[in-house]
């Protein structure tokens, strides 16, 4: 019934298309219901209406009240206290009504002053559009906030001279249910429910779609995201906006973050701050990240040194295959997910490397000498970054072991920091930007 | 002595940092400032020179001072909004002044880019190459730059010809002005009382604030990421290319001045605006003007219609950028396309004369600022959107002097007009 955006091409996760609640009646317009009459029972005029606001916690907000205008004045009308909405007015059901200055609730958004007219998230089709009007539906006695029509004709008929038509004539409507909104609400409140939606997106859509929000939209949208998704969506983009970002926000929100993101990511993000701002946020990291982003710092960025990873599991040589998997077991929930184990010998020299997929089916008792095969591919931590692209093709292996002068293993590259290095894409806005960067 | 030597280390390490972060906010004032001596800009300010001598350089003192204050004002609140102008008019006072400015901008950019294209006719007319065959030239030329990207370090040579009218500045000092005179025409505020005289002030204020340049400096601000924090550097880059385009204008009138009008020639084609560029060309005066009106309005007509399709897919709610696909940003192509190809278009219906084109879409230009200027003062003063970089009311008052005085001017003309 109401159809939802054009899906962008490209690989995503299957979406579940929200059940459409059954509507008795028609959907009524938020923007044309703006300045009709707000009439008593026996039809005398009360006020105009000013502003319809809903409470924020289900798919479909329910219309908490309506803000009316009565002379110079913004009273608040509770929504029990309304008869009937229709197109061309708004009728009470009481013949008395208390005339109550409107108050910003926690929770509460005003669909005219926070929603039409700004961005929205639409979370089916991966974009940023402005809300050019919002319906209302009747579903079991009360009235809720249905859908968002974002058409850009919508726009300008409203923009155009003379009043709004009473019968909708909607454009491009999206099913509320996939729209996020950034209306800021007052107090810590969040719009717990619409974050469902945000969780069907993908850190490259979650990238996109913060590169075009306004700046404290963007700052509402980190905000409602998980710890996880946010550090994957920071790794995404490149170093000037991850760190755009996390100036954006508080220091503790920005370490937090940092405290999700892979080492080397994190490091990359954190390397572009200023002096202080960087002391800020590490300040208030937990020891276990905050030692290892410390060394990695200490190298230069333009190093095999400076795009590692710290992350590293090894094991001395005389351990069994069980020990190699356990590491990697215990390995999995950190950010950096390592799938290696590096086998060193007495001395802590690197011996030998083993993936876990060369450890499926191997038994659990059996040596780690008996799995290795070739010594690992490594690099000296100040090799620059010719030497490790060529590094890397001649071992034609997914990564390299980074080691210090004495041959101790510092790190790990893989393929993807590379790519990172290679392929620094912008969007390109003026002539003068280059599609891959320098 | 060991004090002294913390003292400098903890001195110049702030500095170079500082340098550093210059370096990486710097760019935009710079390109907005050398892309406002664009075609129109050149031959606006070379008129009102060769017209009225020096008298009439405080109207551009004025005007730069406009464009100092709007230009650091567009980049703040796109740093502090992280949006696009029309957009976040649309959000702040409704869809009708959505509508409004985007109009605006809209018609006042497809006037400056005929603007531009007549400029390239102009100066492909003195090499001898007749406008219908350089204006679609130039219009491919700038769509292909644009759209596919594939010209490296084109924009890069574009950016080094507009900067042939740094020329000015030589040519202006080689031509021995009155210096007193020009003094005395900067700070003294007389207007002989001619339409037209008030057509080239109001030309003047045009194309000095020009829609555009707010438009383009606050999305390419925003565009950039630059942080609250960083909006010191970023002034300073704004500033500089408002400055940089009050002294080439001031030159370009103060050159005029002191060879044209003397002699009475009046500027009926590009050819004879070049000759104030004689006092250090010599005989290759007319060549250094066309390669430079060429290379200056190619810059300017690659930014311009680029710059309002961001606009237009900014207020719709349909961001786009060059990445996309034509299927995928029907609007942002289609507004492209619109822009370049009435531009070009205009200057190619037959008899139409370039100098009154250059100089009559700069008059547009300054009624058409008139709604922008008017809801960027707004937003200026509003806390909610700009928080602790909101103006004070003395700053403010100043964005409403000038719109008063684009007011005064704009309805004297009109005045002047009808009667």
């Amino acid at each position: 019934m109401i159809p939802s955006g054009s899906a962008a091409p490209g690989l995503r996760l299957p979406r579940q298309k929200p059940a459409v609640p059954s509507l008795d009646g028609a959907l009524v317009s938020v923007a044309a219901l703006v300045g009709r009459p707000v009439r008593a029972q026996d039809g005398s005029l009360v006020g105009r209406l000013a502003d319809v606001v809903v409470r924020a916690e289900a798919v479909h907000p329910r219309v908490a009240g309506f803000v009316v205008r009565i002379g110079h004045r913004s009273c608040w009308l509770h929504a029990e206290d309304v008869a009937g909405v229709e197109q061309g007015r708004i009728e009470l059901a009481n013949s008395r009504f208390d005339l109550v200055d409107v108050q910003r609730r926690s929770g509460e958004i005003q669909l005219v002053a926070d929603v039409i007219d700004h961005q929205l998230l639409d979370v089916s089709g991966v974009r940023v559009v402005r809300a050019s009007d919002l319906y209302l539906g009747r579903t079991l006695g009360q009235w809720h906030l249905v859908g968002a029509d974002v058409s850009w004709k919508t726009f300008v008929r409203r923009a155009l001279p003379g009043r709004p038509k009473r019968t909708p004539t909607p454009g491009q409507v999206l099913d509320w249910a996939v729209v996020h909104s950034l209306a800021v609400s007052e107090g810590s409140f969040r719009l717990n429910r619409t974050q469902e939606g945000l969780r069907l997106l993908n850190p490259g859509e979650l990238a996109d779609l913060l590169d075009d929000l306004g700046r404290s939209e963007r700052r509402e949208l980190l905000q409602h995201l998980d710890l996880d998704s946010a550090a994957d969506t920071l790794e995404v983009l490149d170093d000037d906006d991850a760190v755009a970002l996390l100036r954006d926000g508080t220091p503790e929100r920005a370490a937090a973050i940092l405290s999700h993101m892979e080492l080397d990511e994190a490091v990359d993000a954190l390397r572009d701050l200023d002096t202080d701002e960087r002391e800020q946020i590490l300040a208030s990291m937990a020891p276990r990240p905050l030692g290892a982003l410390r060394s990695l710092l200490a190298y230069d960025e333009d190093t095999a040194g400076g795009i590692m990873t710290s992350d590293l599991i090894t094991i001395p040589i005389d351990a069994s295959a069980g020990r190699a998997i356990s590491e990697i077991t215990a390995a999995r929930s950190r950010p950096d997910q390592v799938g290696f184990v590096v086998v060193i010998d007495g001395e802590g020299h690197p011996v030998g490397e083993i993936s876990a997929a060369q450890l499926l089916g191997v038994h659990p008792e059996l040596p780690v000498a008996q799995v290795i095969s070739t010594p690992p591919a490594t690099i000296a931590a100040d090799a620059g970054m010719d030497e490790v692209v060529e590094a890397v093709v001649d071992h034609r292996g997914s990564g390299l072991l980074v080691v210090d002068e004495l041959g101790m293993p510092l790190g790990r590259i893989l393929a993807d920091d590379l790519i990172d290095v290679l392929a620094r894409e912008h969007d390109r806005r003026w002539p003068w930007q280059r599609e891959i960067g320098n | 002595m060991t004090t002294t030597k913390t003292e400098a280390a903890t001195g110049s390490k702030p500095r170079i940092a500082s340098f550093a972060a210059l370096a990486a906010v710097v760019g935009p004032g710079l390109i907005a400032g050398l892309s406002d001596d664009d075609p129109a800009g050149i031959t606006t300010y070379s008129v009102l020179g060769a017209s009225y001598g020096y008298q009439l350089l405080w109207v551009l003192l004025i005007s730069t001072v406009a464009l100092i204050l709007f230009q650091d004002l567009g980049a703040r609140i796109g740093v502090v909004t992280g949006q696009g102008l029309a957009g976040l008019i649309r959000q702040r006072y409704g869809a009708r002044a959505g509508m409004v400015s985007i109009t605006a901008l809209v018609l006042a950019n497809i006037g400056t880019t005929t603007a531009e294209f007549a400029g390239i006719a102009a100066g492909a007319e003195i090499f001898g190459i007749p406008r219908w065959i350089s204006v679609p030239t130039g219009a491919i030329l700038v769509s292909v730059l644009v759209l596919r990207g594939g010209f490296r370090g084109v924009e890069r040579v574009l950016l080094a010809l507009s900067a042939i009218f740094l020329a000015y500045i030589a040519a202006g000092l080689l031509a021995g002005p009155d210096w007193g005179a020009a003094f005395q025409g900067l700070v003294t505020p007389t207007l002989p009382p001619t339409k037209d005289a008030l057509l080239l002030s109001t030309a003047t204020l045009g194309t000095t604030l020009a829609p555009w340049g707010l438009a383009f400096i606050q999305s390419y601000a925003v565009d950039k990421k630059i942080n609250p924090q960083q909006l010191r550097l970023l002034r300073v880059d704004v500033i500089a290319g408002a400055v940089l385009t009050g002294v080439i204008g001031f030159f370009v009138v103060v050159a005029c001045a002191a060879t044209l009008h003397p002699n009475g020639i009046r500027i009926d084609d590009a050819s004879a605006a070049a000759r104030a560029l004689e006092p250090l060309a010599g005989p290759l005066a007319a060549e250094l003007f066309a390669v430079g009106l060429i290379g200056a309005a190619l810059l300017a007509a690659s930014i311009l219609p680029l710059s309002t399709a961001y606009s237009v897919c900014d207020v719709a709610g349909r961001p786009a950028a060059l990445d996309d696909s034509i299927r995928e940003a029907p609007l942002f192509y289609g507004t492209f396309a619109t822009v370049t190809v009435i531009g070009a278009g205009l200057v190619l219906l037959p008899g139409v004369p370039l100098v009154p084109i250059l100089i009559g879409t700069q008059v547009i230009n300054a009624i058409l600022l008139l709604p922008l200027l008017f809801y960027m003062s707004g937003i200026a003063q509003n806390r909610s959107l700009m928080g602790k970089y909101a103006v004070g009311k003395l700053t403010a008052s100043s964005y409403w002097v000038i719109i008063a005085l684009v007011i005064a001017s704009v309805a004297t003309l009109g005045v002047l007009s009808f009667t």
